[in-house]
């Protein structure tokens, strides 16, 4: 099924067809820690251009692949390809990728220059022209005139820029972002989210980047790859990953999820039927071919899914309100819906309107649209 | 790229330097257990017999009396170096910083010589402390400390000191401070705070320090020999006039050879008895 | 903020101890300083005139001036032999794994728990053994098994320090082993190499248990000359020179502490 999407991406991106080979690929890449196995088996293209995340929770793997891509580590086994070229043997210093780490890993002994021009002294260019890529890379990062600075003399996200810079200005074959943004406060980082996603477009360079951050990667991606305990779970566009999650660990670690309790009624081979209370819904089979008629199962909607109906709608979940929380811009509702759910749903309304017409202790009916919604068999037997 | 880039040129250097090392040590191994022959720098055959000899009172009172002297001289030493530690620490202010730590740390690099000799000023008959307790009337005469074993420990400490307190002083400066605070607001008075969470956390600087003074007391030998004047004989001053006095090196060697693994036995000791308070102080 | 008066008692009187303790470390310098203007032949206290004569005397007597030069050319090559092995192997047991490690690695820093006499000896029989004669080879060597877990330790903690991911960056960025090795590694180790290697050099310049052991007339350095010079005068020249000594250090130390950061070296920074 990874494989399916996979291709389907493929075909749909017209670049990809254009050139025919992809810019980084990953063939059954595994590779272990002494006993524990840090990824497993990991398939993976990556288109030219593509900005591909790696999204996971700390351990998932996603910074051993980031890793092994760049040859500061080696494979167990599979092969690692860029722009189709076998680089599995080469070391990191000859496979023209760009860097930037977390805390950015820029040389303190040099200037801002010196570091950034530290790629093109290896590479022997000459001086003019290494001045020249100097001052375009400072401009393309809006650093002009900082070149005579020590790293130390600039705040967090001019360094940030720096390193971005000095991993650029080699023009690599493939940039890897290593959680760039951790290391900045909130406000700056919205604002280099944009600018650097500005900049990896206008440059067409082939991005991977790795984070933690949910919506860091929903804002950024092309594509997002989401890894845990070593593997790769899913792999497909934002709005696939959130909409259609390939798995239970899937579903829950992107985005707010509800998790209900439902029972499976009438399966075909693309759609199921499945009942939440008198609530009825269609989702996709593939994830419950496993199981039975009349099994439980699990089903997961998003809070924002769900909408407030009466409470003597046919077809909708009655429960209470329990607490309003007010987020500004949206109204979060947590429902008491007994039978279905342990914990008291999540819903999340738009506008502030819900604030006065669904007071705490309100008995109301929910309803959710049959298309954003997708089952799973309980975690004990899947 | 080979996986371990310069591998060889790292290594080969200081393997020569380990193999001279293992060879001098195999020598002085291989002398302890060769014959003795008076008058001539050549030795014998293969013996036990230098080991035998150790046996008698004069040399086991001398190894008795090195690890006593050892042991005193750490333990003052630790505690006078302590309280400097904490202050280079703990004070804000960073000329006191800098003061106590060119004043610790300086007698640190001025060798063994200069300072045994600036203690037998001190210490002399007609030495400084003598003349400050006649003058003001303490004593009548001058009161023996040359040669003596005290006079011996005081220069051993201030010998010791300054690696103490370096020791000492890394083990206190990585203490995470908010442990202090945190149990000063669970309503624990300085002093308490002291000894239940400081003391405890600098356990390992303590043990190394301990260990460290002691191993540099038990290689002394211009201290010994000087202020002890012959009058107090460690190990290191019975090797030295074994060796060059009656050029008996076969059995200086074997002295050495157990003066080492005594003294390593003696430090292993410590670590050992000292483990329970380590761990105390890590699950503190 | 008030404290309680119990508080402030305990705070002064930590500092009336911490300045007698200080006091205690000074007052041997102190000491030698004032006896070294004592105008008298003999090691009396207070001196009853004053006089330069015996630093002129220290600089005369040519046995010091002799274990001056000699001491420098044995610390001179000692610490920098021990500074390129001790910082390579550093460096390999800081990054590598390789047959004997460990082994190599206890075998060098056993000099820091081995009886300097031990040493001495050792290398003093395996000469004689050996037909190896009493030069100055032989003196460098034994100060560079001396020195080097100094040198080693100061690289050592410089390594912890760096962080590698600067050399990955260096590699991405297509620069071989050797040029990451020259123009990140070794520049960001400039700091603990030059310490460790300022540390080896005043360790053996000041070396005396295994130097007495190991060198002769021709080879003996400064601290021998003057422990052999004490056996046979009681005169104030020593203190003369003691002073000299004592001034000299501790502004080497002062530089050390003013552009090296001595906390940093000494590994005792706490922020």
């Amino acid at each position: 099924m990874l494989m399916h999407t996979d291709r389907m991406d493929a075909i749909a991106s017209g670049e990809a067809g254009r050139q025919g080979r992809p810019a980084v690929q990953l063939d059954g890449v595994t590779r272990r820690f002494g006993d524990s196995i840090a990824l497993h088996e990991a398939w993976l293209k990556i288109q030219p251009g593509e900005f591909m995340t790696l999204l996971g929770p700390s351990g998932c793997g996603k910074t051993t692949l980031l890793n092994l891509v760049a040859g500061f580590l080696e494979t167990d086994s599979g092969e690692i390809f860029i722009e189709g070229a076998l680089v599995t043997e080469t070391p990191a210093h000859q496979r023209e990728i760009g860097i930037v780490f977390q805390n950015y890993a820029l040389f303190p002994h040099m200037s801002v220059a010196n570091n950034i021009a530290y790629g093109l002294k290896t590479r022997g260019i000459d001086r003019k022209e290494i001045a020249r890529r100097v001052d375009e890379a400072l401009a393309l990062v809006k650093l002009d005139g900082f070149g005579d600075r020590k790293p130390r003399q600039l705040s967090g996200g001019q360094q940030q820029r720096v390193a971005l810079a000095r991993a650029l200005v080699i023009k690599p074959k493939v940039l890897l972002l290593d959680e760039p943004f951790s290391a900045l406060d909130k406000n700056l980082r919205g604002a280099m989210q944009v600018e650097l996603k500005q900049i990896q477009r206008e440059l067409g360079v082939t991005t991977i980047f790795v984070t933690h951050d949910q919506g860091e990667a929903l804002a950024m991606s092309d594509r997002i790859a989401v890894m845990s305990a070593g593997r790769i779970r899913q792999i497909a566009a934002p709005g696939d990953v959130y909409r259609r999650p390939a798995d239970r660990f899937v579903a829950s670690f992107v985005g707010d999820v509800n998790v209900l309790t439902g029972c499976l009624v009438e399966r075909r081979t693309e759609v199921a039927t499945i009942s939440i209370g008198d609530m009825r819904l269609e989702v996709p089979a593939p994830p419950l071919a496993q199981a039975a008629i009349g099994d439980v199962v699990d089903v997961f909607i998003r809070p924002e899914h769900l909408a407030v109906t009466s409470g003597s709608t046919p077809g909708s979940l009655r429960g209470t309100v329990t607490t309003q929380v007010f987020q500004g811009d949206h109204i979060d509702l947590y429902i008491d819906v007994a039978g279905v759910a342990r914990e008291p749903v999540l819903l999340r309304a738009p506008g502030i309107a819900a604030l006065s017409s669904c007071p705490v202790g309100t008995e109301v009916g929910l309803t959710v649209r049959s298309d954003d919604v997708v089952a799973f068999l309980p975690e004990a037997s899947s | 790229m080979t996986k371990r880039p310069f591998l060889g040129w790292f290594v080969s250097p200081a393997g020569l330097v380990a193999l001279g090392l293992t060879a001098a040590m195999a020598a002085v191994f291989q002398f302890s257990i060769r014959t003795y022959i008076p008058g001539s720098l050549e030795v014998g055959g293969f013996t036990l017999q230098n080991f035998a000899a150790m046996l008698r009172p004069l040399y086991a009172l001398a190894f008795w009396n090195t690890i006593l002297l050892c042991f005193e001289t750490a333990a003052f030493t630790l505690f006078l170096a302590y309280p400097l530690a904490y202050a280079l620490v703990r004070t804000r202010s960073s000329a006191v910083r800098s003061f106590i730590l060119i004043a610790a740390v300086t007698p640190l690099f001025l060798g063994e010589v200069v300072r045994t000799y600036s203690w037998m000023i001190v210490l002399g008959n007609n030495g400084f402390l003598n003349t400050l307790l006649v003058k003001l009337g303490l004593v009548e005469r001058p009161v023996q400390m040359m040669f003596t074993a005290g006079g011996v420990i005081a220069a051993l400490v201030h010998v010791t000191m300054p690696i103490m307190v370096i020791m000492l002083a890394a083990g206190l400066s990585h203490i995470d401070r908010n442990c202090e605070r945190a149990a000063e607001s669970l309503g624990a008075g300085p002093i308490r705070v002291f000894l239940t969470i400081t003391l405890p956390l600098s356990m390992p600087g303590i043990v190394a320090g301990f260990s460290t003074a002691f191993a540099w007391t038990f290689s002394a030998f211009a201290t010994p020999q000087l202020i002890g004047g012959g009058r107090v004989s460690t190990v290191s001053t019975l090797i030295y006039q074994l060796g060059f006095s009656s050029f008996n090196f076969p059995f200086a060697a074997s002295l050495s050879i157990i003066g080492l693994a005594l003294s390593l036995a003696v430090i292993a000791l410590l670590r050992q008895a000292t483990r329970p308070l380590e761990r105390l102080a890590s699950a503190t | 903020m008030k404290r309680s008066p119990a508080v402030m008692a305990l705070r002064w009187s930590g500092r009336v101890l911490v300045a007698a303790i200080l006091l205690f470390v000074l007052l041997p310098g102190i000491v030698v300083a004032v006896t070294a203007f004592n105008d008298r032949a003999i090691l009396a206290f207070p001196p009853q005139a004053w006089s330069l004569r015996w630093f002129w005397r220290a600089f005369s007597y040519s046995d010091f001036g002799r274990g001056f030069w000699n001491g420098l050319t044995v610390t001179l090559w000692a610490s920098s032999i021990a500074l390129v092995v001790g910082a390579a192997f550093a460096i390999a047991i800081h990054r590598y794994t390789f047959v004997l490690k460990s082994v190599l690695e206890g075998i060098l820093l056993s000099p820091l728990i081995i009886p300097h006499y031990t040493i001495g000896l050792g290398v003093l029989i395996l000469a004689s053994q050996t037909g190896a004669g009493r030069g100055f080879p032989l003196v460098i060597l034994t100060h560079v098994l001396l020195v080097l877990p100094f040198v080693m330790r100061s690289t050592f903690i410089s390594l912890e320090n760096l962080d590698s991911r600067l050399e990955l960056a260096a590699a991405s960025l297509g620069a071989t082993p050797g040029r990451i090795l020259l123009t990140v590694t070794i520049p960001l180790l400039l700091p603990g190499l030059l310490s460790g290697w300022l540390f080896a050099a005043i360790l053996s310049f000041n070396e005396f248990t295994a130097t007495l052991f190991v060198s002769s007339q021709a080879t003996q350095t400064l601290p021998v000359a003057m422990y052999n010079y004490v056996r046979e005068f009681a005169d104030p020249t020593l203190a003369a020179l003691s002073v000299i000594y004592i001034a000299v250090t501790a502004l080497l130390l002062s530089l050390a502490n003013a552009f090296l950061g001595l906390e940093k070296i000494l590994n005792v920074d706490a922020h």
